[in-house]
């Protein structure tokens, strides 16, 4: 059993290795815990111990044990918060270097995709713009896919859980987001905030493929008719 | 042991129960008012242009209410004077010029809200909205809602005391006039923070 | 001798009464009422995501959009029609007075007040499923827009917005607060004025400290959502903006609002829990509380940081991503109070004499289970590892394996043990080791599974998975059928209880030496006749002494209770 589903993205993995460094905290700190408080019970049980010894907390010689295993939490603590930072600004500031941008708006249900059109800039005339459920957005490998989240109406979820990344859609806010696919697929995008009746059937899809397809994807798109484009998007 | 039961809290604490339960309802509503406020500094702060429309709040209006409230808190501590004294006459008189305070303070809003109807800002404001002015709709909404809600805690104030005035006829519960003064100053202190946010800072 | 001894009609006796038991009784009571309607509505949603489309025993289809509203109210009647009732209402309302050696609450008619506003709250609650458009179903958070009276709620008429789903749970749950509200105010007061004489501060048994404390995060940390809810409830009837984007308003304010008192509200809901560990562990361990002084202060500074965590909820939701580090901060540094407090109490465990008699099982079961929820809090308080996790199944098992613990087995710990006290009777241990072990046993089939369908990105309050490959996959599919039928017979376990209640309460009453004070406490509320009278205490005790002094080694009495003198 794979525990997450295929990473494909440049920083998906930081997210899996956090999880496993956190696991190995989380997983010293349950055996223990679960010892010290099953024990007792057997080597203690009333029968094997008539009298209980009387002990407050108030002598530093027992107290200590509690005040170790804080200060054990503590560090571990520091240890996750020192290692996620890295991965945190990384994901959620856009990289310097953007080759790619599309527009991603949300909207009862489904996710849609405007392309930059030929001049390659996003919000002028010859953007193009695909607004159905269960549509594709296609977008190059190993590229820097650089998307501005917006929302039409209430708050929805992106999610694209082959590259682990998420941000809500808020309306009234355009929010930068980014991800660098290495793998060739079709990857589920789902709404992770309920927006209604039919939330359950908000579901699109990313295309990662090579260069060549994704232009040949763009060219027939940009020379279709019968697809809006943003002078006809109304 | 003993039959009656022996409070240990007279002897350390000396709080007597009312004032101690009227304290933690004045934390709560300050907090709620507080949660309001808040809100409306985050909205104020994101758009200036408010101030254009705090030009349409009463000054002279809101100014009168201000002194009303802060006459009617001290009518309310001469009130608690006199029934510290137990002189229930007195403490009648001078509740009854704290809820007069409250009731000038009422009328003054209602004429106030009518001539901002009149023009148009509600709660709504839908003359705003119809010429696609969105914002300036929303400082109106915090508007009636801060105030409102406000005049609706001086509107229970003015029951509370009603009801108390007419409990003490017989001489009992006159410590009730003081625990209605904390909750009145608490209104008014409300007042203090209301005045300047929406009629002063233009 | 005379007790306060007023006549009382049956009104005044057992529906309008102002003695804090029957409070209390008519608190708990209401709670497991509204936990039957609560777990059959997870009863129908979990039976509809194994068998998606499927005609459900006892109810028929489910529609997407009862779906979502069922999933809504669940959530909402779990956390504040049973949760708070049962933990905070229940048991402060049945021990504070009795623990603290005193004859009724500081104001006894808010007090009787308070309960009649809850059970306005919820039947204003139960209405909103019956009201044209059913009962609101954007979660128990209510985000706007979605919540505002947008796009399939909104109703032009006043009238008709006024009585929505959506107006009617807003206006349930801000009848809910008024009434916590008033019992909060009770129970501070109380405990402040009313203890009895020689109970300083450092004397009072954890549980009311603790039901103290959690009244006081609450009544602090509520006001900013009343005034967003009253926001809310206007935005939807009258048409305002406050959180429509087009008018400058903003729907994360309402995120914060919410979340600024719902983060400490779980800690509202935890300390009551804890307290009843608190008075349990020491008792069936024959050995005082371990660091009784050290606990408090945990506490209190978990009350401070409660407040200062909030954002943790809205790390992918755009807040600045600087912001999102101070609250992954501050909701990873959380952990350590709380840990220090379960680490004192299983350390009250080494070197004692336990007995594992029934409430002492649930308590640690308790702990058990809430090992799993609290550490995987650590996963989730990492703003990185949320980006992930948020709005996935990881989330919804992390808060499941805490408040079921928390609510169920905390209440039910507290039962197995008052039981006798407020009855005169007793409960079969037979029974109440069944009930205890099948609800363990289902509780974790029902949710530990889903803790890979989440890791797996399977994201939550979906009807139905058919469009999502992710989850429509071996395993995760067979974990959701098994979740279903172990959540099914967790549903029948409860029923265990109740026949026990039921046939217990049945009986006569058992004679005094076997109720009175079974388990042989030391705290004051044992002193009192099983059940109390009115008033509580003949003679009223003082007391002499803390409240855990088991074992004294100088002492040939197994047991030091608070109010003897001369030990």
């Amino acid at each position: 059993m794979q525990i997450f589903p295929e990473n494909v993205s440049t920083y998906g993995q930081k997210i899996d290795d956090l999880f496993w460094l956190t696991s190995i905290f989380v997983g010293i700190a349950f055996v223990i815990s679960l010892f010290v408080l099953l024990y007792p019970l057997i080597k203690n049980n009333h029968s094997r111990t008539p009298k209980a010894q009387h002990m407050t907390g108030e002598k530093m010689k027992h107290f200590k044990w509690i005040l170790i295993a804080l200060v054990l939490l503590l560090g571990s603590d520091f240890v996750i918060l020192y290692s996620e930072h890295d991965a945190w600004t990384e994901i959620e500031n856009v990289p310097a270097k953007a080759d790619v941008h599309v527009g991603i708006t949300a909207r009862q249900w489904n996710f849609i995709f405007t392309y930059p059109g030929p001049d390659g800039i996003l919000g002028t005339a010859d953007d193009v713009v695909i607004d159905e459920m269960n549509s594709s957005l296609h977008v190059p490998i190993n590229k820097n896919v650089v998307f501005e989240l917006r929302s039409q109406d209430v708050i929805h979820g992106f999610f694209l859980a082959n590259t682990r990344l998420k941000q809500d859609a808020v309306p009234g806010r355009t929010q930068l987001r980014w991800f660098n696919i290495t793998k060739e697929g079709k990857y589920d995008i789902s709404c992770t905030q309920i927006c209604g009746i039919l939330h359950s059937k908000m579901r699109n899809f990313v295309v990662a493929e090579s260069e060549e397809k994704y232009k040949h994807y763009t060219d027939s798109l940009y020379n279709a008719t019968g697809h809006k484009t943003a002078t006809t998007n109304n | 042991m003993s039959t009656k039961q022996p409070h240990l809290s007279l002897e350390v604490n000396k709080v007597p129960e009312g004032r101690l339960g009227v304290w933690i309802l004045i934390a709560g509503e300050l907090v709620i008012f507080g949660g309001l406020i808040a809100s409306y500094l985050l909205s104020r702060l994101r758009y200036p242009q408010w101030s254009e429309m705090t030009v349409h709040t009463s000054t002279l209006i809101g100014a009168i209410n201000t002194v009303v409230l802060l006459c009617s808190s001290y009518t309310i501590v001469r009130a608690h004077e006199a029934a510290q004294k137990l002189d229930v006459a007195k403490v009648t008189r001078w509740m009854s010029l704290t809820v007069l305070g409250g009731l000038i303070f009422l009328i003054d809003k209602s004429i106030e809200y009518t001539r901002e109807i009149s023009e148009g800002f509600t709660f709504t404001s839908p003359q705003l909205q119809h010429s696609g002015n969105y914002v300036d709709s929303l400082f109106w909404s915090y508007y009636y809602i801060m105030t409102g809600l406000h005049s609706l805690h001086v509107l229970v104030g003015m029951i509370v005391m009603i009801i108390i005035m007419v409990q003490i006829k017989k001489g009992k519960n006159l410590h009730r006039v003081e625990l209605a003064g904390m909750y009145w100053h608490m209104v008014d202190l409300i007042w203090i923070f209301l005045f300047p946010l929406l009629y002063i800072a233009k | 001798m005379e007790l306060t001894s007023h006549q009382q009609s049956f009104w005044s006796k057992y529906i309008f009464s102002t003695d804090h038991k029957v409070i209390g009784m008519q608190y708990s009571i209401m709670g497991i009422i509204m936990a039957g309607v609560g777990g059959f509505l997870a009863y129908i949603f979990r039976y509809n995501l194994a068998y998606p489309g499927a005609s459900i025993p006892l109810f028929g289809h489910l529609s997407p959009l009862q779906y979502n509203a069922f999933v809504t109210c669940h959530g909402m009647i779990m956390v504040f029609w049973v949760g708070m009732p049962v933990l905070l209402s229940g048991l402060g309302n049945l021990l504070i007075p009795l623990m603290i050696g005193t004859d009724d609450m500081a104001f006894p008619t808010v007090n009787m007040l308070s309960f009649w506003i809850f059970f306005v709250s919820a039947l204003v609650l139960l209405a909103s499923f019956f009201v044209p458009g059913g009962a609101f179903g954007g979660g128990w958070t209510m985000y706007p827009p979605f919540s505002a009276g947008g796009y399939l709620n909104r109703s032009p008429h006043f009238f008709t917005a006024l009585f929505s789903g959506t107006s009617l749970m807003i206006l349930a749950v801000a009848l809910e607060f008024v009434a916590m509200l008033m019992g909060g105010i009770n129970f501070v007061v109380t405990t402040i004025n009313k203890r009895a004489k020689g109970m300083t501060a450092f004397r009072i048994p954890i549980l009311v400290w603790f039901l103290n404390i959690a009244s006081l995060i609450f009544m602090f940390s509520v006001g900013p959502l009343v005034a967003g809810a009253f926001m809310l409830l206007l935005d939807n009837v009258v048409g305002t903006g406050f959180y429509d984007p087009a008018r400058g308003g903003d729907p994360i304010l309402w995120e914060h609002l919410f979340w600024f008192f719902g983060h400490p509200e779980v800690y509202v809901l935890l300390l009551p829990a804890l307290g009843v560990l608190a008075e349990i562990i020491p008792v069936f361990s024959r050995k005082p509380l371990f660091a009784y002084k050290p606990i408090i202060y945990l506490a209190l500074v978990s009350a401070v940081l409660s407040v200062l965590v909030w954002a943790h909820h809205q790390f992918v939701s755009g807040i600045d991503p600087r912001m999102a580090t101070f609250f992954s901060i501050g909701t990873i540094l959380i952990s350590i109070p709380f840990a220090g407090i379960f680490l004192s109490f299983m350390a009250t465990l080494w070197g004692g004499s336990i007995s594992l008699k029934v409430p002492m099982m649930w308590a640690i079961g308790f702990i058990a289970l809430f090992l799993i929820g609290g550490l995987t809090g650590l996963y989730l308080g990492s703003n990185t590892f949320d980006i992930y996790a948020h709005d996935t199944y990881f989330v919804v098992t992390h808060f499941h394996y805490t408040l079921f613990p928390d609510v169920f087995f905390g209440f039910f710990a507290a039962v197995y043990f008052w039981f006798p006290k407020f009855t005169g009777k007793t409960l079969n241990s037979a029974l109440g080791k069944l009930h205890f072990w099948c609800t363990f046993f289902f509780f974790n089939g029902t949710w530990f599974l889903l803790f890979f369908n989440g890791l797996h990105g399977q994201h939550r309050r979906i009807n139905d998975y058919a469009d999502f490959s992710l989850v429509m996959q071996e395993p995760y599919m067979t974990f959701e059928k098994i979740s279903t039928v172990c959540a099914i017979l967790l549903i029948l376990s409860q029923f265990i209880f109740l026949y026990n209640l039921f046939t217990s309460l049945a009986k006569a009453k058992k004679p005094t030496a076997e109720v009175k004070n079974p388990w042989n406490s030391s705290t004051l509320e044992w002193v009192a006749s099983s059940p109390p009278p009115h008033g509580n205490f003949e003679k009223y005790p003082e007391v002499y002494r803390g409240a855990y002094e088991y074992s004294l080694p100088d002492s040939k009495e197994d047991f030091l209770p608070q109010s003897e003198s001369g030990l």
